[in-house]
């Protein structure tokens, strides 16, 4: 699936690559060109389950770009992101244009030496992924392992393509079982104790 | 027979057995020893301990101490059990900041209601029974933490848990009925002290179950709720030792006592009367909550702080926060033997001027800690922070046991609630909403501790004085008899209802401190 690149967007990338940071290695992401075309198996509002489903994800060349763009691409990674339900009211998420110090993309999916043809790659989520909504990107790098360039499976103001992935709960009945048992033994042991006692003073207060 | 003055003869009769105590009023001739009684410590006319022997087990005094704090610390670790699993906890439920703010604030809400009730309790059924029902009774809600799946769900498990926190009240209601009042500062400190360290052990032992959990096979997600299960154990072991190894009073349970006649029963409605139109309880309510309410407060955010400011790993930011609440060991006490030391020369009025520091102090370090952008600096801080806050909790419960003889159990309870309160004061006013920083909540935090520590001021004891004034002229009214007796009308004082109250008043006379029985006697 073709995706043209949104004419404001380049606009917007070339004013804010006037700040972008100095040599000394932190990136900012809107830096960066979107020259990878991606694809991913999940469709809009689909909820996976973490540890058990499977994401497919494609991504090729944006031929929009002359071809001698990408030949300082050395390495892709393709990672899992929040979408931007995910990061509101939530620090810890936080969107930063410094890719340093940005929190959206945490899950790596697969790293992979660089090449030209079509690329593909099935991932099976795991287990212990955070329960809600998500995008995937992927980031070129070049050789000095700096993000260079990348692609995103949804639109510039994420707002489609977006999934879910949903923990699984992990109860096991066994343990159920266990922590109702012993409530009801915290219980039943203290009014046990309490009526017994009663009981003894009346019995002595009757001698 | 010896000459007098004879070599060696002026060591005669010294066996070279007597116990000596670090802490003890054993030898104070001020305090008249029950010497007809079958105890192991030397008591007072209350037959409460006169001594303060941490080493020992003794029945019903140390035993008391040691049943008490243990219970104490048993609800610290699981009210604060979730604190260092947040970052955790907020991917498996998907938790905003709003949500974690308003589960730390539910966690110390709970017991607001739960300390007065307990207060209740206390002076009616006794601690021993107080004590064991919170412990048993919050132990299911523990181990529900292991079933919750929402946000919501989160929320009113921690709310229920905090109620358990209401062990505090008996914890020092029950050092109150044991210890004399000159070492009272002391023990209370210690016992409190030794239990808020539960705050802070907390931040240790979790993230360690949780480690230990993992290697046996569990996912995070599982393996943080599975951890709930070790405070729950401790909570019913801690409830069925209580019941079965503790007492009321040195001389035995409350409702046998009550029975035989030797206590009178007291009415609920006086009792709450006399604690509420005190108007120094509702100064304490307020000052407690800029102690032990920023205490909890921090218990709270200070593991997710350092993780997210620092980018600290999970159990880095975990030890650290321990460091925390483990202050406590010795801080706490420390504020304690600092107001009984206080005591010793200057009376109540030193009490009141030691708090005023320990706690502007400390709101001095929490401003500090806000502000420090280097993690040395912010850990110093922090632990200043916390030696101040923690010795102001311990030198307020040197002072609470004197507010009223009576209604100590409502006094107590009200205060501890209002430490809660002032915890969920913070929390909501700086830490639950996006508006600023969680740095500079903390800072906000500190000044708030300063403005509202200055109504300690305002406390003035007739027979005692106050931070700026002296005790009253009006000799009448410048006894304990008569400041302890006013709890009790003309038709009570018939009954002999106020017997325990002139009791109190005698070995209350401490309070006076050196100095003015020093300038009394010159008189």
């Amino acid at each position: 699936m073709e995706m043209e690149l949104p004419g404001f967007s380049f606009i917007v990338f070339l004013l804010l690559s006037c700040f972008a940071t100095s040599s000394q290695g932190a990136i900012s992401f809107s830096s960066l060109q979107r020259t990878r075309i991606l694809t991913t198996s999940p469709s809009q509002g689909q909820v996976l389950k973490a540890g058990e489903d499977k994401i497919t994800v494609t991504w090729s060349y944006n031929t929009t770009y002359q071809q001698a763009t990408d030949s300082s691409y050395k390495r892709i990674k393709v990672k899992l992101c929040y979408a931007p339900i995910s990061q509101v009211d939530r620090v810890w998420r936080k969107i930063l244009d410094s890719l340093e110090k940005d929190k959206t993309c945490q899950f790596k999916i697969v790293a992979k030496p660089y090449s030209l043809s079509n690329n593909c790659f099935t991932w099976t989520t795991e287990r212990d992924i955070p329960t809600t909504t998500y995008i995937v990107r992927a980031y070129s790098y070049n050789s000095a392992g700096k993000e260079v360039a990348f692609g995103q499976s949804t639109d510039a103001h994420k707002t489609i393509n977006l999934f879910e992935i949903r923990a699984t709960s992990g109860c096991h009945t066994i343990i159920d079982i266990a922590a109702a048992c012993l409530s009801a033994f915290s219980t039943v042991s203290l009014f046990g104790f309490f009526y017994l006692e009663k009981r003894k003073a009346k019995s002595i207060q009757q001698k | 027979m010896d000459d007098k003055g004879s070599p060696g003869s002026s060591l005669h009769g010294v066996r070279g057995k007597e116990q000596t105590f670090a802490f003890s009023v054993a030898f104070d001739p001020t305090i008249a020893s029950d010497i007809t009684t079958k105890f192991a410590l030397p008591v007072d006319s209350e037959h409460k301990a006169k001594v303060f022997n941490i080493f020992s087990l003794e029945n019903p005094h140390m035993r008391t101490f040691h049943l008490s704090w243990i219970s104490f610390f048993t609800c610290f670790v699981s009210t604060f059990a979730a604190a260092p699993f947040v970052p955790i906890i907020r991917d498996d439920l998907n938790l905003t900041k709003s949500d974690i703010g308003n589960a730390g604030i539910a966690s110390v809400s709970g017991s607001i209601f739960s300390r007065l009730v307990m207060g209740v309790a206390c002076d009616m059924v006794g601690p021993r029974y107080a004590c064991a029902f919170i412990l048993m009774l919050t132990a299911p809600s523990v181990f529900c933490m292991y079933f919750v799946s929402s946000a919501g769900g989160y929320i009113v498990v921690r709310f229920m848990i905090g109620f358990s926190l209401a062990t505090f009240v008996s914890c020092q209601y029950w050092m109150s009925t044991m210890f004399n009042g000159k070492i009272i500062g002391l023990v209370n400190g210690t016992a409190a002290g030794w239990g808020n360290m539960g705050g802070g052990a907390t931040q240790l032992l979790m993230p360690l179950l949780f480690a230990l959990i993992r290697r046996v096979g569990a996912t995070p997600f599982v393996a943080w709720r599975i951890a709930f299960f070790i405070p729950g154990f401790l909570h019913v072991f801690m409830g069925l030792l209580v019941l079965a190894l503790g007492q009321d009073l040195p001389d035995g349970n409350l409702g046998p006592l009550q029975k035989r006649g030797d206590i009178a029963k007291d009415k609920f409605s006086k009792v709450l009367w006399y604690a509420i139109t005190n108007y120094r309880t509702w100064i304490f309510f307020l000052l407690y909550g800029m102690s032990l309410g920023v205490e909890l407060t921090t218990d709270n955010v200070i593991a997710e702080y350092f993780f997210d400011r620092f980018n600290l790993k999970l159990h880095m930011a975990g030890i650290i926060a321990a460091t925390f609440g483990l202050a406590n060991i010795v801080a706490r006490p420390f504020g304690g033997v600092m107001s009984d030391i206080a005591a010793r020369r200057f009376g109540m009025r030193g009490r009141l001027w030691n708090l005023w520091i320990l706690q502007t102090v400390g709101g001095v370090f929490c401003i500090c800690l806000g502000r420090s952008n280097t993690l040395p600096l912010s850990i110093l801080s922090m632990v200043l922070f916390s030696i101040g806050a923690q010795a102001a909790c311990g030198a307020t419960f040197g002072i609470i046991p004197f507010i009223s003889r009576r209604s100590l159990g409502v006094i107590s309870g009200l205060t501890g609630a209002g430490g809660n309160f002032g915890s969920g004061l913070t929390q909501l006013l700086f830490f639950t909403h996006s508006k600023f920083s969680k740095a500079t909540g903390i800072s906000l935090m500190g000044i708030m501790i300063i403005a509202l520590t200055l109504p300690v001021m305002l406390v003035h004891f007739p027979q005692w004085g106050s931070m700026f004034l002296p005790p009253t002229k009006d000799m009448t009214k410048r006894n304990e008899e008569y400041y302890y007796c006013s709890e009790w009308n003309e038709e009570e004082k018939q009954k002999g209802m106020h017997q325990g109250s002139l009791n109190f008043a005698e070995n209350s006379r401490s309070e006076r401190g050196n100095r003015v029985m020093m300038s009394q006697i010159q008189l």
